[in-house]
């Protein structure tokens, strides 16, 4: 047992921090981050900065060589997405085909499928959307309604999602509709955005601009070709994605970010020392954030041994929460002025993770899971 | 980074739980106590090396030690004598189980000290060695897991072996070792738990179906398994800064844990015929040491953030 990164690892995180420097414009702190990484300002940015990342060789460290990657241990992975995550993620929608579209079309794609696609993620100029929750299938995500029906080499796909982040901007959706009447009866399209019948309306909300879209799909003809996997694979391959996607977002690196930021203007206001109680529960964040990062890098550590799914990663995500939750209180209780234009780097931190319990499975999902599959609870 | 324990430390691992299981049954004299030392089982560990896994390894070995015995039912004074103590003082041979307390609570109930034959104390800057003489020390009776005794009267410091500027170190591994036993006990708190929740019907079910029992369970759980990186992380690296992050978690999960271990456990969680407060008892009768968690946190944000404050704007006053 030991947790230090290796010589290789520091030079890699090196090599990623300064070309965040030198490929970020001038004004991404006070123009871009603020837009939130989402918007379709930072969206579009991403096929310039990931385009950019690919060619240093430093987008897809974990990827197998032939696929442009790096073949380095899923610990490059991280380390760039702690770096991305903590500059605002200028990686925009792009951190998805790296975390889990990619390494799924990987899996279970068919050599056309990853011929077409695998090019232009590891290019870093395309954008995907992920279409899984629909209005009536969020957490409960058998229960989705979005139809394909089969007509000769073509499915029609008649339905909507929601929740759906990029989906203005996005060139492709990695699309769950059901092709059957049994619940698990839910396959995987590859649908490309500009289908006719396809619109998308945006919505305003809590969290950033940009996150929450619906889609609508009128007749979308999708060809056969474009299914991923099996009809009614979509359980074993989606499980397998959001194993990915689970640990995919480093909280704790924005975390101690944002709770940097926000003592320094603390002391700038002349607060932090004369007030021990605000000083003690930043102590105590920092201890939440670590315990946070631990869970996440003994996920890693895993995958990086190849050892099975466990519901560590579930574990992991509320571990995360219990921190992040708590930052918000922070930032509400002594820095309210950032939600009212005060820091517009803290209010966009505070405001992507307002459903931070909720993407990506609920969090309540997650302890169910951990309950049952890892403590060996009964179910009701 | 690896999570995974060596070879070496699995092996010593398995070493003490199988010592630990070959001593797991308390004697029946000792089943309606609060607390059960057994000197046999102290000196077995100690014969054995267990308890001398700092020198002779490493202090993350050492911290695994403090960790795997603080599962016992028995209370197994490891984490001074086995961490404590040499990571301090790597030069200085005590004789065990060794007590540590701050110099200004010296007057009272010590944690360990009917059982030691060394006191340390926290002298701020220096620590002091102090051999113990049991003739001078009385019982303490107490619901905490430990044996704690109180000295008949204030030791001379200046007749004590000083050890100058060692006190910030003694500090630091104190906190690991507080996190360490932390986890320990309630990992194995954690797992009685769940066991009894298993079996146990109400409403014509077991308790632990219940969404809101197992939702807390596993919030608990993912506490304490994340307590255990941390302690093992702060063992391995010697950052005074993840002693204080280590110590501080463990120390802020013990609220909700106790009272969530209670609960779940119902009345018999509070009876002495059950096992629960050997383990809970422990945890909280660490709560407060080395600093609390006051002194931790703070200590984390003095080290964290340590300029001092510089205003944007001169005040100028309404």
């Amino acid at each position: 047992m030991e947790f230090g990164w290796t010589d290789d690892q520091i030079e890699y995180r090196r090599k990623v921090k300064q070309a965040l420097d030198e490929l970020l414009p001038p004004d991404w702190d006070e123009r871009y981050v603020p837009e939130s990484y989402a918007s379709d300002l930072q969206v579009e940015y991403s096929r310039e900065f990931c385009a950019a990342l690919a060619e240093r060789g430093l987008l897809l460290p974990h990827w197998p060589a032939r696929f442009g990657g790096s073949d380095c241990p899923d610990w490059y992975h991280f380390i760039l997405g702690e770096e991305m995550k903590a500059a605002g993620e200028p990686r925009g929608s792009q951190y998805m085909n790296v975390n889990w579209i990619g390494p799924t079309l990987l899996k279970y794609g068919t050599s056309e499928q990853q011929a077409r696609h695998v090019g232009g993620i590891s290019a870093g100029n395309v954008i995907w959307c992920q279409g899984f929750s629909e209005p009536n299938a969020g957490t409960d995500l058998a229960a989705l309604r979005t139809r394909a029906e089969l007509a000769g080499d073509h499915y029609v796909v008649n339905g909507s999602k929601i929740w759906t982040s990029y989906a203005r901007k996005a060139d492709w959706c990695f699309l769950l509709v059901r092709t059957g009447p049994a619940r698990k009866d839910v396959s995987i399209l590859l649908v490309p955005m500009d289908s006719p019948g396809i619109s998308v309306t945006s919505f305003p909300g809590l969290i950033k601009d940009g996150h929450l879209n619906e889609v609508f799909f009128t007749d979308v003809r999708v060809p056969v070709a474009n299914r991923l996997g099996e009809e009614g694979q979509a359980w074993s391959i989606v499980t397998h994605a959001l194993a990915y996607e689970r640990v995919g977002v480093p909280r704790y690196h924005t975390g101690l970010d944002a709770l940097d930021l926000a003592v320094e203007r603390l002391k700038a206001d002349g607060r932090w020392e004369a007030d021990p109680i605000m000083r003690y529960r930043a102590g105590l964040l920092v201890a939440k954030f670590e315990a946070a990062r631990m869970m996440t890098y003994l996920v890693v550590d895993q995958r990086v041994k190849r050892e099975p799914p466990s519901t560590d990663a579930n574990l992991s995500r509320v571990v995360s929460l219990e921190a992040v939750t708590e930052m918000s209180n922070f930032l509400a209780d002594y820095l309210p002025d950032c939600l009212t234009g005060g820091d517009a780097l803290l209010e966009d931190y505070y405001r992507i993770n307002i459903p931070a319990g909720i993407t990506g499975g609920t969090n309540e999902i997650q302890m169910d899971l951990v309950a049952q599959r890892g403590l060996g609870l009964p179910k009701a | 980074m690896d999570f995974q324990l060596t070879d070496d430390q699995q092996a010593l691992v398995d070493a003490v739980q199988a010592i630990l299981a070959d001593n797991a049954d308390l004697p029946q004299s000792e089943r309606l106590t609060y607390c059960c030392h057994d000197p046999a089982l102290q000196a077995l560990l100690e014969d054995n090396g267990f308890l001398g896994a700092a020198r002779s390894i490493g202090p993350i070995e050492a911290a695994l030690v403090v960790h795997e015995t603080a599962k016992s039912l028995f209370s197994i004074e490891a984490m001074v004598c086995g961490l404590v103590a040499p990571m301090t003082l790597p030069d200085v041979e005590l004789a065990g189980p060794v007590a540590l307390v701050t110099e200004r609570d010296l007057s009272k109930a010590i944690r360990n000290l009917t059982v030691a034959r060394t006191l340390l104390v926290d002298c701020g800057d220096d620590v002091v060695m102090l051999p113990v003489d049991q003739a001078e020390v009385v019982s303490v009776p107490t619901i905490y897991g430990y044996p704690f005794g109180r000295l008949i009267a204030l030791p001379d410091l200046a007749g004590g072996q000083r050890f100058v500027g060692k006190g910030a170190a003694l500090r630091q591994w104190w906190r690991v070792g507080i996190a360490a036993e932390i986890a320990g006990a309630a990992r194995a708190a954690i797992d009685f738990t769940i066991d009894y929740v298993k079996q146990r019907q109400v409403f014509g079910r077991p308790v632990g179906s219940f969404q809101s029992v197992q939702h807390r369970l596993v919030q608990r759980h993912g506490t304490v398994r994340a307590g255990y990186y941390l302690a093992m992380r702060a063992a391995w690296s010697g950052s005074v800064l993840d002693a204080d992050i280590a110590g501080a978690h463990a120390v802020q999960g013990i609220q909700a844990l106790l009272f969530d271990l209670h609960q779940f456990n119902g009345g018999m969680g509070v009876t002495l015929e059950y096992s629960l407060h050997f383990w809970t008892y422990r945890i909280r009768a660490l709560q407060a040491e080395a600093g609390g968690i006051t002194g931790m946190a703070l200590d984390i944000a003095d080290k964290r953030w340590p300029e001092p404050s510089v205003p944007a704007l001169a005040s100028e006053g309404c």
